[in-house]
């Protein structure tokens, strides 16, 4: 009997397909069809700390406020309340229809909120926390240092402080990706996710306009994540789930060969719709039973740095073989 | 040019205002220095939750400081106005030593120019605009400390014009609320003919005038006259009487009321939701200044008295926060400390209010912000966690937003702390009136020119309204509120011609 159960979140899961956070996940009904078709748990759209603050400005620009500071002065804090209650009631929602862990997401941009954050979620019913430490590092001011003490504060306020989970979601924007997630994964987590994706810029040559570029990931986006899930699941005390541009089973079985006990998909759902859960399922089933795998274990991280028979290939940086002799297609 | 404009140049042109303002050359006005406002002693007035700080001027001091004035052809003071008083011509009334005319003046505009020459925040309205202080980047002319001073000489000379009002037209309306919006809705419907009945839920008329501002900065007996002066033109008072659990609207409909309106405030503090919120020793700053302000839990005797701290912290920059702090000072504390999580040029409270707290040895910690309360082993608050904060980039309000900086966590020892970051609408009216419409901050939502709501019968203003609004702010609704039921009444009910 093939047994695809698996760990993350700190939570047993009945397979590794995690519905990843994006706004199919802030729609009850969407939520109760990945459900049902066969997810291993739902990650909520993420409440940001950014939507409060273009609120904030919103209301700081009305008559009232430009009359009297006072009320602009805290707004911040009604706005997150609403925000949180709204999001509260998402989560009961959530609960309500959903057979498999819903996980909260939070996405703060800047420290000290983080608690209240996650205390509020954990009391709505969540199942774990998953932190979506989002920030672009572009600032010239801030230096390496800088920002991994702000993911480092982020994770110890609410980590060991909340009775539920948490994981984080992180991006590749570091200069010291191994050595961060190594001092993440000594902080009481339930799991690291390899990567967020960030909204990317593109430009119009017609109009010559900076536009925001299509927001579904490409399915070769999949080979960063599975670089870093090779080189750092045998090496980190957390399970790692891999995410960003994963579209097939196949992709699914590589992410964890190459170590990971879980991985996040939202981009293929835009495009298959739920239902496609099921079908990845089914086809992960008929690969392990060509392969004669039981279990996700017994497959897990086969492919990772420390097991693979040629690990390099995951630590090498410039293209050797597969250039050598290579002029392109069309200029031959 | 407008209507109003028109106005302000033909008033300007006035015989008078041209003889007074060539009587005295520019350069001497301009030489005039700014008059200081005569105060009590700091180690004084912390004796005494009732002793006002400021004494007030004299007239020749209130002359001379009007001569200040260089009454400009365009007084960009007035745009500075948020109900547009006629700046120029009361204070040229009172360079020319007609300070009962001044006064009225200042009526034709604002209901309580006592009150809001008292608690104003000037220089960031009308003063801000000042000649001298756009062009000259000098001392702006005291328009708040003259305003007070017109309305203070009404009040003391024993000739108090009360308003001519309409003879009774048999239609009945009620303001719901007896604060700054309702009053001056009462005062101008009133004048028009209606019977006026004003619903008030606390023990005392006047609410947040009264509840809210402790009388070191605003008086009672300056808040009473005005209530006098209603009551003395016909209005009705009731105390004691909430509306939505004592009567429903419906049953002053069935008494015969025709229309509402709704200035009920915000009396529903906010807190930040962190950790330790709910300590004992943990209020809200309405908690506490109502309950020194109106139910005198301070003094020994009362039934319920308030907790008096040692070391008490106010969480805030507003009004509110330097009324709650300064009032724990004179109710005996050693340590008064403000909290604010910005730095001291962003602090929405009025100058003078920060200097006084200063002078009074309130201690300023800027640039700090809690994150947690911690008790002691009896459950009351004994310390409190602060986030040390830097200023980042100006947000949308002008002013620059505080950012964290990472891992810098102090913590204070205090025994009360008092919780000042502003008020929401109180739920109560709102739910009792099906169909009413809300912004999802909870304020009723109404026609910025009308104040009407959803609901054709009810008019609304004031912090209801706006989430939270000066004083002159929610008097300018509960005036444009009366303007635009009377409106509606006499299309509703107008008798017929008789042809």
């Amino acid at each position: 009997m093939i047994s695809l159960k698996t760990n993350f979140f700190g939570l047993e899961l009945d397979n590794p397909l995690i519905v990843a956070s994006s706004s199919l996940t802030a729609n009850v009904d969407k939520i109760r069809e990945f459900s049902d078709n066969g997810a291993g748990a739902i990650v909520l759209k993420s409440v940001f700390e950014e939507e409060i603050v273009n609120e904030y400005n919103q209301v700081a620009q009305t008559k009232t406020s430009a009359h009297f500071e006072e009320f602009i002065d805290y707004f911040d804090y009604k706005i997150r309340d609403q925000v949180l209650a709204s999001y509260g009631k998402l989560i009961r929602s959530a609960k309500g229809v959903s057979k498999v862990p819903v996980v909260a997401s939070i996405n703060c941009v800047s420290s000290g909120d983080w608690l209240q954050f996650a205390a509020q979620v954990q009391d709505a019913g969540a199942d774990a926390i998953e932190l979506n430490l989002f920030v672009m590092p572009c600032d010239p001011l801030t230096t390496a240092e800088d920002s991994r003490r702000f993911y480092l504060n982020a994770v110890r306020e609410v980590a060991g402080r909340v009775k539920i989970p948490v994981t984080v979601k992180i991006s590749s924007y570091f200069s010291d990706l191994a050595s961060v997630c190594n001092a993440l994964a000594g902080e009481k987590l339930a799991g690291i996710t390899l990567f967020n994706r960030f909204a990317n810029p593109d430009i119009d040559i017609e109009k010559e306009k900076l536009i925001e570029a299509q927001p579904f990931s490409g399915d070769k986006e999949y080979l960063l994540p599975l670089r870093w899930v090779g080189i750092l699941s045998p090496r980190l005390g957390c399970p790692i789930a891999a995410a960003t541009g994963i579209y097939s089973a196949e992709q699914v079985i590589k992410m964890i060969l190459a170590g990971a006990t879980a991985v996040q998909m939202a981009s293929v759902f835009y495009k298959n719709g739920p239902s496609y859960l099921a079908q990845m399922l089914r086809e992960i089933e008929q690969w392990m039973e060509k392969k004669d795998y039981d279990s996700i274990e017994e497959f897990r991280g086969n492919l990772s740095l420390t097991e693979a028979a040629s690990p390099a290939i995951y630590a090498r940086a410039q293209y050797l073989s597969s250039f050598g002799g290579y002029a392109g297609s069309e200029h031959k | 040019m407008t209507e109003y404009t028109e106005m302000l140049n033909r008033e300007r042109n006035a015989e008078w205002r041209v003889a007074l303002r060539n009587s005295v050359p520019n350069k001497e006005r301009i030489a005039i220095e700014r008059v200081k406002m005569t105060e009590v002693e700091p180690h004084e007035r912390i004796k005494s939750q009732t002793c006002e700080v400021n004494r007030g001027l004299k007239a020749e001091q209130a002359q001379r400081e009007a001569s200040r004035c260089m009454d400009c052809v365009t007084p960009t003071c007035v745009e500075g106005c948020p109900v547009s008083i006629n700046i120029p011509k009361f204070v040229k009334q009172i360079e020319a030593g007609k300070f009962l005319d001044a006064a009225v003046t200042l009526k034709e505009f604002s209901a309580l120019p006592a009150v809001c020459g008292r608690v104003c925040p000037q220089e960031k309205q009308c003063e801000l605009k000042c000649f001298y202080q756009q062009k000259m980047q000098k001392e702006p002319v005291a328009i708040g400390y003259l305003e007070r001073f017109a309305a203070d000489y009404e009040r003391l000379s024993g000739k108090i014009q009360i308003p001519k009002v309409e003879a009774r037209n048999g239609i009945k309306v009620a303001a719901i609320g007896s604060g700054p919006s309702s009053l001056s809705f009462a005062g101008d419907m009133i004048k028009f003919g209606y019977e006026v009945t004003v619903f008030e839920a606390l023990h005392e008329i006047g609410g947040v005038l009264k509840y809210g501002i402790p009388e070191f900065r605003l008086p009672n007996s300056v808040v009473d006259v005005e209530l006098e002066n209603l009551k003395e033109m016909g209005v009705t008072f009731e105390k004691n009487f909430v509306v939505g659990r004592t009567a429903s609207f419906d049953d002053l409909k069935e008494l015969g009321y025709k229309a509402f309106f709704v200035g009920s405030g915000a009396g529903l503090p906010n807190f930040m939701n962190i950790p330790g919120e709910n300590l004992n020793g943990v209020m809200s700053s309405n908690e506490y200044l109502t309950r020194v302000n109106l139910m005198y839990a301070n003094q020994s005797d009362s039934d319920t008295p308030v907790m008096l701290g040692k070391r008490v912290a106010v969480i805030g920059g507003g009004n509110t926060a330097m009324d709650a702090v300064r009032t724990s000072k004179r109710l005996g504390a050693e340590r008064s400390i403000i909290i604010y999580r910005r730095s001291l040029e962003e602090m929405p409270a009025r100058l003078e209010e920060i200097k006084h707290a200063q002078e009074e040895g309130i201690e300023f910690m800027n640039l700090a912000n809690p994150v947690e309360y911690l008790a002691d082993a009896g459950g009351r608050v004994a310390k409190v966690r602060l986030q040390r904060m830097k200023l980042g980039e100006p947000d949308a309000s002008g002013r620059r937003r505080p950012v964290a900086i990472e891992g810098d966590i102090v913590e204070i020892e205090v025994d009360l702390v008092i919780v000042a970051i502003g008020v929401s609408p109180n739920p109560l009216i709102p739910a009792s009136l099906a169909g009413l419409k809300m912004s999802r901050y909870g304020t009723i939502e109404v026609n910025e020119e009308t104040m009407q709501s959803s609901i054709p019968e009810i008019f609304a203003g004031g912090d209801i309204v706006r989430g939270g609004a000066t004083v002159i702010l929610a008097m300018g609704d509960g005036r444009r509120a009366a303007a635009s039921m009377h409106r509606y009444l006499q299309e509703k009910y107008k008798k017929p011609t008789g042809k």
